[in-house]
Formats: C-alpha cells, sequence, structure tokens
C-alpha cells in the first residue's frame, strides 16, 4: 500500500512540475495566484494519491477469485475514521480558503498612485482612454511597468470580459454599471500581450482582441507624448484597423487578417460603384454609417454604429486611406 | 403470479365491464394522429389569439411572427399534442363528471414493444421510456460536439461560420444537461426506486406518465431552433443576459424548451418525494433505505426548491424580449447582473442534481460488488443532505468575476470550499467499503471505480476553482470546460453507464455481454481523460472558452483533442451495440444476478407488472453483507400487510 501511494505520489508530483501549467507571470497579481495555486496544488496532490492508491491497492489485493462467493467482513463502519475524514479535509480547505482570502485582498489593492485607465468594449472591440494623460485614446492598450493600473471599464451592448492571460486579473465589463481591476505589470517583463474576451459575446466573440504593449515607465511617458503630438504610429490606417477591431471581423489582404464575420474588403471600389458612390465617401460612410449599405449575404445591425464617436476624424480619415490604398 | 396472468387480470379495461370505452375511430382515440391534429388545432389558436388581440388594438404588424412563435408554436401546439397523446384523458374524464376508473390499468406495463411508445402508467415503463428518449439526445448531442471538434481542429473557421458554431457549442451542452443527464437519472429512478421501497408503483402513476412526455417535447423544441431564422439559440447554456435578448428568434426555442424540460422535472420530482415519504414498505424506515432511494429524495428536493427559479430567470430573458420589458436592460432600470443571480441560484444546485443520483447508484454498485456493508450509511445518508443545504449557499461562486458585490466574494468561496467535506466522507466511505471486501470487477463496477477515478480529478479542480484568486484566473477558459467534463461526463455520465450495466437484467431480462461491457469502459476511459485532461492546461495557459477560433500556438493540443474526442465518440458505439444486441437476444437473466439484498432483485427479471405479489415486510438494512442471517425483506407470507394504494 505505502509503495503504490509512493509511486502515484511521484507520478503526480511530476505531472504538476514539469509540464508549465500557468503562463510566465508578467504582474505581482498573477505572481500571487501562483502562490495560491502551488498551496492549493500540494494538498491536492496528496487528496489524489491517497484516492488513487487506495483504489489500485484495493483492486490488486481484494479482488475475489472468480467462484469466490463468500461475502467481506460485516463492516459497518468506524466514527474515529469518520471524524477524522470530515475534519481533516475541513481544515485543509479553510486553509486553502484563509489563503485565498488574503490574496483576493492584496491583488484588489491599487497602491498609492495608480495609473488609471478607462475601458470601454463592444460588439467586437476595445477601446483605451487615458484620462490622467489629458483623456488620451488608443486602440492599442500601453501600460508601464512596476506601477497599478486601475482599470474602470465599462461596455457598450452585452457582457464582455477582460483578461490579459500572463497578468492573471480577470472582470467582466457589465452595461449599466462600471466595474474595476488592479493589475501592476511587473518590471523585467515588458514586452507584447494580448488582451482577449472571455465571455461569449456574440458572432465575433473568439476574435474580440486586442494588443497589448508593456513599456517601462520611461517608454510609457514617451509613447504618451508621442501620441498627444499627434504623431507616431498609432493614428497610421493599419494600426487603427487593428486596434479598432476591424480585424476581428473583416478579411483583409494587406492587414493578414481573415475573419469572415463581415464583408470581405479587398473589392471596395467594386462594391462603391455598386452603390453609385465615390469609393472614399462609400468607404468613410460604410464605417460611420454601417447600416446604410449592407452588402448582400450579412446582416444589419452586427456592426456597431458607433465607430463615428469612438474614432477621431483623424483616425477615420487615417482608416479610409488605409482602406482605398490611398495612405502611406 | 406470473407477468401474464397480471397482464389478463388486469386487461378488463380493454373489454367489457361497465367502465368499457366506446370504440373511437383512428382520429379520436388516444395516440399519435389525434396528437398531430390537436397540436395543429391549438397551434392556431394561440396564432389567432395573437392576430386578434393584434388586430382589435391596431397594432402592426397584425402577424407578429415572433409572438406567435412564442404563443403558438413554443406554449399552445406542445399542449395540444400532449391532450392527443391521452396524457390528461382521465383528469378531462374526471372534470367533466363522466365516469372514470380508479382501478383502471388499461394503460399499465408493456406488452408488445408498441406498449412503449404509449401514454403508459407503469414505472418500469416510464423508466425504459426516459433511458431511450434521453439516450437519442444524448447521441445528437455528442454528434454535434464532434462537428465542433472538427472544427477546432484548426485554427481560423473551417467548415461553418460563428453563429452556426456558437449555436452548436450550446445546443450541446443544453441537450446533454436539459434533457439527458438530469432525465436519464430520472428514469434510472422512475425503475429502480418504487422497487426498491417495495411499491407497486409510484404514488402517481399518471403524473408520472405526464412528467415523461414533457421531455421530448423540451428536446425537440432546442432541436428545432436549428429551423429557426438566423439559426438555432447560440448563447451558451447559460444564455447570459443581455445578450440572449438581443440574438435571433431561435433563442426563445431555449427559453421556452428549459420551461417544458423544467416542468417535467419538477413533477417528477414532487412524485418521487410523495411516494417516498408515503409507500415505503411495512419495516422501510428512513435509516432502512437504500443510498440510491436516499439520493433522490435529497436530489427531488433540490429539483422542486431550485428549478423554479431557472424557469423563472428565462421567462424574464424572454419577456425583455417579446414584452419590451427591462428586468435586464439597463436603459430601463434593468439589472443585468440579476439574470446572473436567478439563473445560478437554479443552476449550481443542478450540478448536485446531477450528481446526487449518481452517487446514490454508485453506493449500490460499491456495496454489491465488494459484498460489504456500506461503510458509514448513516454519515453517507447525511452528507447527502450536507450537499443539498450547502449547495442552496455557493451560486455566486460562478460570478467571482462578474462584478456582483465585493464582500459575497469570500463567503461564497468558504461555503463553496466546504462542500468539498461531505464530498469526501462519500469518497472515503466508498474506498473504506471495498477495503477487505470480495471485489467483483464487472462492467457496473469497473465504472463505480472509473467514476470515483475521474470524479476526484474534477472534485479537485472544483478546490481551484473554488479559490476565488485562481478563479479569477482560470475563469471562462478551458479550464472549466475541463473541469465540467470531469464532473458531469466522469462524473454523472459515467455513473449513468453503471446504472445502466447494473440494472440492464432487471429491465430486460437478459444479461449484457460482459467482454464488450469492459471493452466500452476501457476505450471510453481512455479516450475521455485524452480528450479533456490538456484541456486544463491549454485554459490555464490562456484559451478562452466558446471560441470558434484560436491562437495558433494551441493549434496542436486542439488537434490532439479532437481525434481523441472522436476516439471517445466511438467508444459509444460498442455500448449501443452491446445493449441492443442483449436486449434482443441475450441470455436470459436470473432474477438476481449480482446476489443483492435489496428488493428489487427479490422479483422476477424483468418484475411482475405491480411488482410484488404482497407488499414486502421490511425487516433489516439493505446491505447486510458478511452478516450471517441477516434480510434486508421478508417476501410473501409472513408479515405482509395491505398495499398502500
Amino acid at each position: 500500500m505505502t509503495g503504490i501511494g509512493i509511486v502515484v505520489a511521484i507520478l503526480v508530483t511530476l505531472v504538476a512540475v514539469l509540464i508549465p501549467w500557468l503562463p510566465t507571470s508578467a504582474s505581482e497579481e498573477m505572481d500571487r495566484i501562483e502562490f495560491v495555486y502551488w498551496f492549493a496544488t500540494i494538498i491536492c496532490i496528496g487528496i489524489f494519491s491517497l484516492v488513487i492508491s487506495v483504489v489500485i491497492y484495493s483492486v490488486l489485493t481484494f479482488r475475489a477469485g472468480p467462484d469466490d462467493e463468500a461475502d467481506g467482513p460485516s463492516i459497518h463502519g468506524n466514527t474515529g475514521l469518520e471524524i477524522v475524514w470530515t475534519v481533516v479535509p475541513a481544515v485543509l480547505v479553510i486553509a486553502i480558503g484563509i489563503v485565498s482570502a488574503v490574496v483576493l485582498s492584496q491583488n484588489g489593492r491599487a497602491g498609492t498612485s495608480p495609473l488609471t485607465v478607462k475601458v470601454f468594449a463592444q460588439q467586437f472591440a476595445w477601446r483605451f482612454e487615458y484620462p490622467d494623460q489629458a483623456n488620451l485614446k488608443s486602440g492599442e492598450l500601453v501600460l508601464p511597468t512596476g506601477r497599478s493600473v486601475k482599470f474602470e471599464m465599462t461596455s457598450a451592448d452585452v457582457i464582455h470580459s477582460f483578461w490579459i492571460p500572463e497578468m492573471g486579473q480577470k472582470q467582466d465589463l457589465v452595461p449599466g454599471i462600471e466595474t474595476t481591476i488592479v493589475v501592476t505589470p511587473k518590471p523585467g517583463h515588458e514586452g507584447t500581450f494580448t488582451l482577449v474576451c472571455t465571455e461569449l459575446c456574440g458572432l465575433g466573440h473568439a476574435t474580440m482582441r486586442a494588443p497589448v504593449r508593456v513599456l517601462t515607465q520611461e517608454g510609457f511617458d514617451a509613447w504618451v507624448k508621442e501620441q498627444r503630438s499627434g504623431g507616431g504610429g498609432g493614428a497610421t490606417g493599419a494600426a487603427v484597423f487593428t486596434s479598432a477591431g476591424c480585424s476581428g471581423c473583416h478579411a483583409f489582404e494587406p492587414a493578414g487578417s481573415n475573419a469572415a464575420i463581415g464583408p470581405l474588403l479587398d473589392n471596395l471600389a467594386a462594391s462603391a460603384q455598386k452603390a453609385g458612390q465615390p469609393l472614399d465617401v462609400y468607404v468613410k460612410e460604410s464605417i460611420v454609417e454601417p447600416g446604410k449599405v449592407i452588402a448582400s449575404g450579412y446582416a444589419d445591425g452586427v456592426m456597431p454604429a458607433s465607430f463615428g464617436e469612438s474614432l477621431s476624424a483623424k483616425e477615420i480619415d487615417a482608416l479610409v486611406q488605409y482602406l482605398t490604398g490611398t495612405g502611406q | 403470479m406470473s407477468v401474464v396472468e397480471h397482464g389478463t387480470s388486469h386487461d378488463s379495461g380493454h373489454g367489457a365491464g361497465p367502465w368499457a370505452p366506446r370504440p373511437r375511430g383512428i382520429l379520436m382515440r388516444a395516440g399519435y394522429v389525434r396528437a398531430a391534429w390537436c397540436a395543429g388545432l391549438f397551434f392556431l389558436i394561440g396564432m389567432y389569439i395573437v392576430v386578434a388581440i393584434r388586430w382589435l388594438a391596431g397594432w402592426d404588424p397584425v402577424y407578429d411572427w415572433n409572438i406567435i412563435t412564442v404563443t403558438g408554436a413554443l406554449t399552445m401546439a406542445p399542449i395540444g399534442f400532449l391532450l392527443g397523446l391521452g396524457a390528461f384523458d382521465y383528469w378531462l374524464y374526471w372534470i367533466s363528471g363522466r365516469p372514470t376508473r380508479p382501478e383502471d390499468h388499461s394503460g399499465h406495463g408493456a406488452y408488445s414493444w408498441k406498449d412503449y411508445f404509449k401514454v403508459n402508467t407503469d414505472h418500469k415503463v416510464i423508466g425504459v421510456q426516459y433511458l431511450t428518449t434521453t439516450f437519442v439526445f444524448f447521441v445528437l448531442g455528442g454528434l454535434m460536439a464532434m462537428l465542433f471538434r472538427a472544427e477546432l481542429a484548426q485554427p481560423g473557421m473551417q467548415f461553418m461560420d460563428t453563429q452556426t458554431y456558437n449555436g452548436l457549442v450550446s445546443m450541446h451542452a443544453a441537450l446533454m444537461i436539459f434533457v439527458f443527464i438530469i432525465p436519464a437519472f430520472a428514469g434510472l429512478a422512475n425503475f429502480a426506486v418504487p422497487l426498491m421501497l417495495g411499491a407497486p408503483d409510484m404514488a402517481f402513476p399518471r403524473l408520472n406518465a405526464l412528467s415523461f412526455w414533457l421531455l421530448p417535447i423540451a428536446g425537440t423544441m432546442f432541436l428545432a431552433s436549428f429551423l429557426a431564422p438566423g439559426g438555432a439559440f447560440a448563447t451558451g447554456w447559460t444564455s447570459y443576459a443581455p445578450l440572449a435578448s438581443e440574438q435571433p428568434i431561435g433563442q426563445v426555442f431555449f427559453n421556452m424548451g428549459v420551461q417544458w424540460a423544467g416542468a417535467s422535472s419538477i413533477l417528477t420530482a414532487l412524485n418521487f418525494l410523495v411516494t417516498i415519504i408515503t409507500m415505503r414498505a411495512p419495516g422501510m424506515t428512513f435509516w432502512r433505505m437504500p443510498l440510491l432511494v436516499w439520493a433522490n429524495f435529497t436530489t427531488s428536493l433540490l429539483v422542486v426548491i431550485a428549478t423554479p427559479f431557472i424557469a423563472g430567470s428565462q421567462f424574464f430573458v424572454m419577456f425583455d424580449r417579446v414584452m419590451h420589458t427591462s428586468f435586464f436592460v439597463p436603459e430601463g432600470g434593468g439589472y443585468v447582473l440579476g439574470y446572473q443571480h436567478i439563473f445560478w441560484f437554479y443552476s449550481h444546485p443542478a450540478v448536485y442534481i446531477m450528481i446526487l443520483p449518481g452517487f446514490g447508484i454508485i453506493s449500490e454498485i460499491i456495496s454489491v460488488f465488494s459484498r460489504k456493508p456500506i461503510f458509514g450509511y448513516r454519515l453517507m445518508a447525511m452528507s447527502l443532505l450536507g450537499i443539498l443545504v450547502l449547495g442552496f449557499s455557493v451560486w455566486a461562486h460562478h460570478m467571482f468575476v462578474a462584478g456582483m458585490a465585493d464582500w459575497l466574494r469570500v463567503p461564497m468561496m468558504i461555503s463553496t470550499l466546504l462542500i468539498a467535506v461531505p464530498t469526501g466522507v462519500k469518497v472515503f466511505s466508498w474506498l473504506a467499503t471495498m477495503w477487505e471486501g470480495k471485489i467483483h470487477l464487472n462492467t457496473p463496477m469497473l465504472f463505480a471505480l472509473g467514476f470515483i477515478s475521474m470524479f476526484v480529478i474534477g472534485g479537485l479542480s472544483g478546490i481551484y476553482l473554488g479559490s476565488v484568486p485562481i478563479t479569477v484566473h482560470a475563469s471562462d477558459t478551458y479550464f472549466i470546460v475541463a473541469h465540467i467534463h470531469y464532473v458531469l461526463f466522469g462524473g454523472s455520465v459515467l455513473t449513468i453507464f453503471a446504472g445502466i450495466y447494473y440494472w440492464f437484467p432487471k429491465m430486460t431480462g437478459r444479461m449484457y455481454s460482459e467482454r464488450l461491457g469492459k471493452w466500452h469502459f476501457w476505450l471510453t476511459f481512455v479516450s475521455f481523460n485524452l480528450t479533456f485532461f490538456p484541456m486544463h492546461w491549454v485554459g490555464l495557459v490562456g484559451m478562452p472558452r466558446r471560441v470558434a477560433d484560436y491562437a495558433d500556438r494551441f493549434a496542436d493540443l486542439n488537434l490532439f483533442v479532437t481525434i481523441s474526442s472522436f476516439a471517445l465518440g466511438a467508444s459509444v458505439v460498442v455500448f449501443f451495440y452491446n445493449v441492443v444486441v442483449s436486449w434482443a437476444r441475450g441470455p436470459i437473466a436470473e432474477s438476481n444476478p449480482w446476489r443483492a439484498m435489496t428488493l428489487e432483485w427479490q422479483v422476477s427479471s424483468p418484475p411482475p407488472v405491480f411488482n410484488f405479489e404482497e407488499i414486502p415486510q421490511v425487516v433489516g438494512g439493505p446491505y447486510e453483507y458478511g452478516v450471517p442471517g441477516a434480510r434486508h425483506a421478508v417476501l410473501k407470507g409472513g408479515a405482509a400487510q395491505e398495499a398502500h394504494v
């Protein structure tokens, strides 16, 4: 019995340790989540090994022969044993509960000078706003390291959910209420990540993603400055195409996107001709008022009608130039 | 008295006698023809009520197909169908003052295969009706899973658009939960519980028949949504507002299908409660009831208390769409999270509705195939009640990232984690029951041991999900998909298989093939793990659930999972082959092939139409294996008493 137990425990431990079950942590919150994860894992390895080795041992040792019609001993119970396996698991799970509650409270703290970022979700795109940086708007989430970021989040239509896997934290965005979440990117883990929507939100749910760029504080300040001076990469049509969520639904060869929720955008000239409009007027109208002309085979009301408000005039112009092939 | 004698002695309802029914033509006789035209007629009545009101009020359009669908097709037509089939005949005779026959057994028991397709009041026939119907939905739900797994074999979209994908995912879950697992347990219990209690039938046999016939209506309604303009409901089985009130009309097929399935559950649960409380044989005290009966007693309490909440939640979502109420519309003062609170107040207890009957099945099997009494019988029964009580205090653990009141999270976490205690008691008691026993590894026992192993994995991943910080990372990912399948497939479905193999000789009077049963077990066990275990990893490292497309880095593993899922699908073919062939020409079963003590094994296989010649006298516990001279009950003569009918 002990031998089987040890073998099972070693095998299970190897599975737990050798496979990288969690992504490389990029936030302080994820570090603490990892701690709870390992705390629970140690307890679970013990319980799992116990149960499985008793099953294996019993089957090997107590198996009746083919013609053995005898009954086992009439043991009806053992009060001491029953108390043990009621009390010990209770103590273990309460220990997990206490550790979890402490970590939960720590993961909700935003520190002394958090950066506030407003998050707006709609089917099927993310938008970000930096109120302390003169309401800078962006379709790409750019964060500094070494400082807590407090996200204040709302949804324009249905429930979405905010998750950057390497940062651990997750929070739904709910129409009608504002939800918040704290993430503290770790220094030394600058890089690019992906924000994904994890709550089923309709046709384009699977591709409702946004790019996340984590920079040092200096890098972040430089990015803010660049954005505010109006230059930089953020306003190019190609960047807007991705950040505003267009690529989540539309296939467009120059952008390398192949989603098929909305119409293909590689033959816009032909569509404009059919609608009897100049190409750039047609494209702009289709972005701002998507319900005006509906491509055959597609339904009205799927594409959000709010891009006229959520994108700046400059971004829309850049997008039109990009789509008509007249941009940089 | 044999089966045949019983049949003829109660057959008087068919022929002469003071209450003989008037002979009727095919159109007016209870049956499928009358069901068809009654359904059509009731649809038209529902439709023209809507049309008349809209015309009188001057609303445009007069023919509003959204509302006609809800009223005519999804409410009135099913009532017409049931009426035509004859489910209400007895009550309508009684209401209208026409002669009724309290001892009418004309629709009771099966004398030909055709009797299984009629409104039948015999609990054993109804049990088989439940099982065959639910397994049709199981196959359909499984095929849908294989379809969307095929789409997930590669990133990008290959075979279908995303609306179809979301529809298949939602349909898979709706079929498996509402018209497979929950009613399959109701079917097994329908067959076994009255026999185990020493009762001739359920307390309300006609209500029992009605409960069954509500079920195909629910399943057909779900499936019919594929034909609706815009496609099937596509918001997951959770159907969260406000997405659910903005989707195409297929969504209301879900909202209404849940009503019919829910009504079926509630009526059956009431029937079980009354049967268990009032129809126990003399001497069958609560502490002498088999644990399967305890499990269904507890489950029925859960159903009766919780199911009205999901009915409410689905009505509210539907009202938001068709009546423009604003239960969950923030612009109208509604509260979006209110939906989730009401939904999960049912749907968390529903998890126990889907596992407690399985616990009961496993307790029977472990004890019989280890030839030992259940270890700690009273604590086993009490732990069921513990799960019942705690089960109502944990619903918001599905909402840890939903944005609900912060303070609720820690109390809900503690109560969630504490559920591990009564569940652990059950697992440890099963292990102790096996300890030093005489273990026979027949197919039911293999499934029981497979269940314990898999359910422990599902239970332990549940510990992770009980902890709020871990859930904040893992919720809405494939980790959840893995967890729910370890609990509902590794848990519930394996117990359903175990139960079917265990009672197969009693239900059909024939033995299944042990060799094929063991093949079925090992193929299922291995391919199940290959399919679902990798999902833990893919979820934790970043793949959300319910996605038609995913990042390229998850491609290899998804291909592997898809191939494994096809193997899992194929393993079920072995089961069906075994069941069908054995049912037709398997060796004749003895009345007690497992040498079990509970009452259903003390009568012939299959049992007589009214179960017992005389109501048995219960004289001891149901699991007294190894106790010299111990008996659970005395049948025939002796201290026999009047029937409780």
